[in-house]
């Protein structure tokens, strides 16, 4: 349940951010947006298992569901390479106007 | 037939060769290779002419295995109506081709050119010879790229026509490919001649008609007809060789000969007759008049083409074997005698420096022979007796006199034909005036005989050919027997008594030099006619579709970003009530258990979350994004993912420096999260609410409502005994999943070079943190970098089966060398080459690829693990390998990260990287 409403957070945050002047938000927003799915993913794989997929750990409780872990490890790893050119191309744009100001007037 | 092919497509690729060591002439040599090609037609054609036998189906065949799977085979038929057009591409090819070894000067020899007219001449014999539907649009596609690419050889000033001739006739080409499509599934083949041999099949077939109307329309652009003929006139911009060969004689005719291969379908179709001849005939007149307005040469001679098809499409359409057999002569005469029109022109023009007819006065005396030939061609064009354009027309109006149908078709269709006729006579006329009357032009001379040859060549021939006609009677027979199985041809001979063709021949004659003898009269009533300018109306809708795409596209172009990054989100929104609506109330019982923690952790991301979202100082919303990151991971730790939690752990520190170096020397304040007007602001929060609940309820609607996935168990049971890892999240991303992995890591490379690209304007490497050194930091890099090193090392090492792998040891990694850059410990040089993205990406790339492909050598599956030699009693495995290639890739971006941003901007040469720069915006 809190799950639900940590996605709901994260997305509703990362959609204003996105649509906000400043292309600073709009890289934040997008990292938010990638946790809010990540998150989304991970829990695809159910709560009520959430014993670690390691030697020695089998004794917590039952194993969870390791799939949806590869895709979002790999998933934080892209978002990382997404939220870096992003950055690239904020910094070229500092670089060709001295304006990191998504926007025009107001 | 395949030797002519290959000879051809070999003469295509010798050519520009060729021309490096001779010129120009190499036109001489590609002429006496399209000859040599025609020769090779010419010897199959006592097994294709019927030599006797009447009735009798008579084909060489060739075909290779193709696309199995689709049932299509590279198919060649050579049959006499293939002969008929392969033999017109070859010969006027063969005559262009030793015109431009005069026409052309070495240097444009050497060009484009020639190579691209002998692709053409072999793409234009593939198309007659094709037996395949799916090879005969090929064939097709590559006559209209060749027309393209001869066109754009003129220069600026074809930019405009060469576009419209290809959207014209691209549009006829997919209409070609709809019809190949709808043929092969009503007919259940792809092959030609079996299609055609079972009319029935096809005709039963709902498709029927639209296969018609596609056919008709790729014929319709191909061939110029109206409303789609004004591609040609504007075509004209080419060389005079390109006009003479592609756009009079060969390409042309193209869309005839596909009215003619597909006639044994629909010739006694009565909508498939009434459409033609009402398109031909329209297009035989206006073609006609529009060529009488005209005074430039080639503008004559494009409009008067126009009007030639016309009558070829009317005559097709008429459909019986007298008028297909007709269609087919004067498909021969009229490229003799257009393209021997056009190749004087081009002398004329090269000569005079003028293409305007009335320019044209005195050529005879000073350029006798020159005047002769166009004379004799313009009266083939005109029909005069005894040219062979003259007996192609008789034969014309046979077919039309004897049109089948109501009692008013023939001789209405007979009466149009004449009347253009009548024109065309005119305007010849008035070519043979201008080359014969007024006064006289004396520093004119004649053209060498060898620049002259081809065209006057051509243009005797066009008149002995005439009383000789019942050569071409073995050709046309097989050709039309070949186009309306069982039928009986018309028998081909010069004189046939007094009859009807006659008569009307002298009408046209008559008519023709009435208007020729009040021509300026006529003038007077040309100029004042308006006729509708398709042409225009054509660039009208052009740009029309071009503004229309432009603003499609300008939102993704807008300063506001806000305007198009709203589109998806709004989506999500959408899908979410979508969702719910579909879903209705029917969920499986929740399985989810809760955690202690959570409640608080919710709290604190709550907060977290507000503050971000109106916070307008960049430093304040790095800090809080990094917390967001941490709470993020503890979640993910508490739902059992702990190789998931450690990489995004060590995927924030990295942001969060990254982040950091980004801002030094930018701006610190945001702009304000809610501007002075405040517009836009209750849109997203209404958008931001709408996506949230949309993504919450779809996260509590779907998940944690069942038993493990069956592929989770499998992975949980098998994994140590399939891959001999223990760590499953591991085993899923090195064996598993290998190729996925590899592609994301290769991503993750493409990153990191791109990274490069972008931050190619900043200056060398700052390396400022160097001059004002911090104690503390360089002592501490130096102790903990090592370690950090040695950390990732083992991390990757034991990845397989504990917490690791080449994700997180990468990161790890790259966490030292960001410390190393900071402390500025790293020293000029070393570590410099060592962590060169470039370096990295390619080498990692080259691990993980090189891994993954390396079972394939010994015939395993790709990706499969194997047993690496000498080194598996250390416990090095495929996947540790594959893990390094991805350890590298993830390092090369870390490294690109420190490169291109550690550095100043080129805009900030002062390096400042302190706050004081911050300042308050607008």
């Amino acid at each position: 349940m809190t799950t639900a409403v940590v996605v709901a957070l994260l997305v509703a945050t990362g959609t204003w951010l996105v649509l906000r002047r400043g292309l600073l938000r709009v890289v934040v927003g997008f990292v938010l947006l990638g946790h809010g799915v990540n998150l989304l993913v991970l829990t695809a794989g159910g709560t009520d298992r959430r014993g670690f997929a390691l030697p020695g750990q089998q004794g917590e409780g039952p194993v969870a569901d390791p799939l949806p872990q590869a895709f979002v490890l790999t998933a934080v790893v892209i978002a990382f390479a997404v939220t870096v050119h992003l950055l690239g191309l904020l910094r070229q744009g500092q670089v060709l106007d001295e304006d990191d100001d998504a926007e025009g007037p107001a | 037939m395949v030797a002519a092919l290959l000879l051809l497509a070999a003469l295509a690729a010798s050519a520009p060769m060729l021309a490096r060591r001779l010129g120009r002439s190499t036109g001489y040599v590609l002429s006496a290779g399209f000859l040599v090609a025609a020769g090779l037609l010419v010897s199959l054609a006592p097994q294709v002419l019927r030599g006797g036998r009447p009735g009798a189906q008579a084909a060489v065949e060739a075909s290779a295995p193709w696309l199995p799977s689709l049932g299509v085979e590279a198919a060649l038929r050579l049959d006499g109506l293939s002969l008929v057009f392969a033999l017109v591409a070859l010969v006027v090819g063969a005559l262009v081709m030793a015109y431009c070894a005069r026409y052309l000067s070495d240097a444009s020899a050497r060009g484009p050119v020639l190579p691209l007219l002998t692709v053409f001449a072999a793409a234009m014999v593939g198309l007659v010879l094709a037996d395949d539907l799916v090879l005969l649009y090929l064939f097709w596609e590559l006559t209209t790229l060749c027309s393209f690419a001869l066109l754009s050889t003129a220069g600026a000033r074809a930019e405009a026509p060469a576009r419209r001739a290809l959207v014209i006739t691209i549009a006829g080409g997919l209409a070609l490919l709809v019809a190949v499509v709808l043929l092969a599934l009503a007919g259940g083949t792809t092959r030609i001649s079996v299609l055609l041999a079972e009319p029935d099949v096809v005709l039963s077939s709902p498709l029927a008609w639209p296969v018609a109307a596609c056919v008709l329309l790729a014929a319709m652009s191909k061939s110029a007809q109206l409303p789609l003929q004004f591609w040609l006139p504007g075509a004209m911009v080419a060389m005079t060789p390109v006009s003479a060969y592609l756009h009079a004689a060969t390409m042309v005719k193209a869309g005839i000969y596909l009215l003619v291969r597909i006639s044994a379908l629909f010739a006694e179709q009565t909508p498939w007759q009434v459409a033609l001849v009402a398109v031909g005939m329209a297009t035989a007149l206006v073609g006609a008049v529009m060529a009488l307005r005209e005074h430039d040469l080639k503008g004559i001679l494009a409009h008067s083409t126009v009007s030639q098809l016309g009558l070829l499409v009317a005559a097709i359409g008429v459909g019986t074997p007298t008028a297909l057999g007709a269609a087919l002569l004067h498909t021969m005469a009229h490229a003799l005698f257009k393209a021997t029109l056009f190749m004087l022109v081009g002398i004329i023009d090269t000569e005079t420096g003028s293409r305007d007819i009335r320019d044209l006065s005195g050529l005879r005396r000073a350029m006798p022979w020159t005047a002769a030939a166009t004379a004799l061609a313009a009266l083939s064009m005109a029909g005069v007796p005894p040219a062979l354009g003259f007996v192609s027309k008789e034969y014309l109006y046979q077919g039309f006199v004897s049109a089948p149908g109501p009692a008013w078709v023939a001789p209405a269709a007979a009466a149009c034909a004449v009347t253009a006729s009548a024109l065309t006579f005119a305007y010849s006329m008035r070519i043979v005036w201008g080359a014969f009357g007024g006064p006289d032009h004396p520093e004119l001379y004649e053209p060498a005989k060898s620049f002259l040859a081809p065209a006057a060549v051509a243009a005797a021939a066009g008149l002995l050919l005439g009383p000789a006609v019942s050569l071409f009677d073995p050709l046309v027979d097989a050709a039309t027997s070949a186009a309306l199985p069982g039928s009986v041809p018309p028998r081909i001979y010069f004189w046939h008594g007094l009859s009807t063709e006659v008569v009307l021949s002298g009408v046209t004659v008559a008519l023709g030099s009435l208007l020729f003898w009040q021509r300026d009269r006529v003038d007077g009533v040309l100029v004042r006619l308006r006729l509708p300018d398709a042409g225009g109306a054509f660039d009208v809708g052009h740009r029309g579709l071009l503004a229309l795409g432009g603003r499609v596209g300008a939102d993704t172009r807008a300063r506001p970003l806000a305007t198009h990054l709203a589109r998806p989100l709004a989506v999500v929104a959408v899908l979410g009530v979508v969702g719910a609506v579909v879903l209705g109330g029917a969920l499986p019982e929740r399985t989810a258990t809760a955690v202690p923690g959570e409640p608080v952790l919710l709290v604190v991301l709550a907060v977290t979350l507000v503050c971000a979202a109106v916070t307008s100082s960049a430093l304040v919303l790095v800090a809080l994004v990094g917390l967001v990151g941490l709470v993020v991971a503890v979640r993910m730790v508490l739902v059992g993912a702990a190789d998931v939690a450690l990489t995004l752990l060590l995927v924030e520190v990295l942001t969060a420096v990254v982040l950091v170096l980004v801002l030094r020397g930018g701006r610190l304040r945001l702009p304000a999260v809610v501007g002075p007007t405040g517009r836009g602001a209750v849109p997203a929060a209404l958008l931001a609410a709408g996506a949230g609940t949309a993504a919450g309820l779809g996260t509590w609607a779907l998940t944690g409502r069942r038993e493990l996935s069956p592929t989770g168990a499998y992975l949980l049971d098998n994994a140590e005994e399939l891959t001999g890892g223990t760590n499953v999240v591991n085993t899923v991303l090195v064996d598993f999943r290998g190729v996925d992995t590899l592609l994301e890591s290769v991503l993750v490379g493409v990153v990191a070079l791109g990274l490069g690209v972008l931050t190619r304007g900043s200056t060398t490497p700052g390396h400022e943190a160097r001059e004002r050194p911090d104690v503390v930091l360089q002592v501490a890099s130096r102790v903990l970098a090592p370690l950090a090193v040695l950390a990732s090392a083992v991390l990757l090492w034991r990845g397989h089966d504990q917490p690791g792998g080449g994700f997180i040891g990468a990161l790890v990694a790259g966490a030292g060398v960001v410390l190393v850059h900071l402390a500025g410990t790293g020293g000029s040089g070393r570590l410099e080459r060592l962590t060169d993205p470039v370096l990295l990406a390619g080498s990692g790339a080259l691990v993980a690829v090189g891994t993954g492909l390396l079972p394939l050598v010994w015939g395993g599956a790709l990706m499969e693990p194997f047993a690496v030699p000498g080194l598996y009693a250390l416990g090095v495995s495929s996947a540790l390998l594959f893990d390094l290639g991805v350890y590298a890739l993830v390092v090369s971006l870390v490294a690109a990260c420190v490169r291109g941003f550690g550095r100043v901007s080129a805009a900030d040469p002062s390096g400042d990287p302190g706050p004081g720069r911050a300042e308050v915006s607008a």
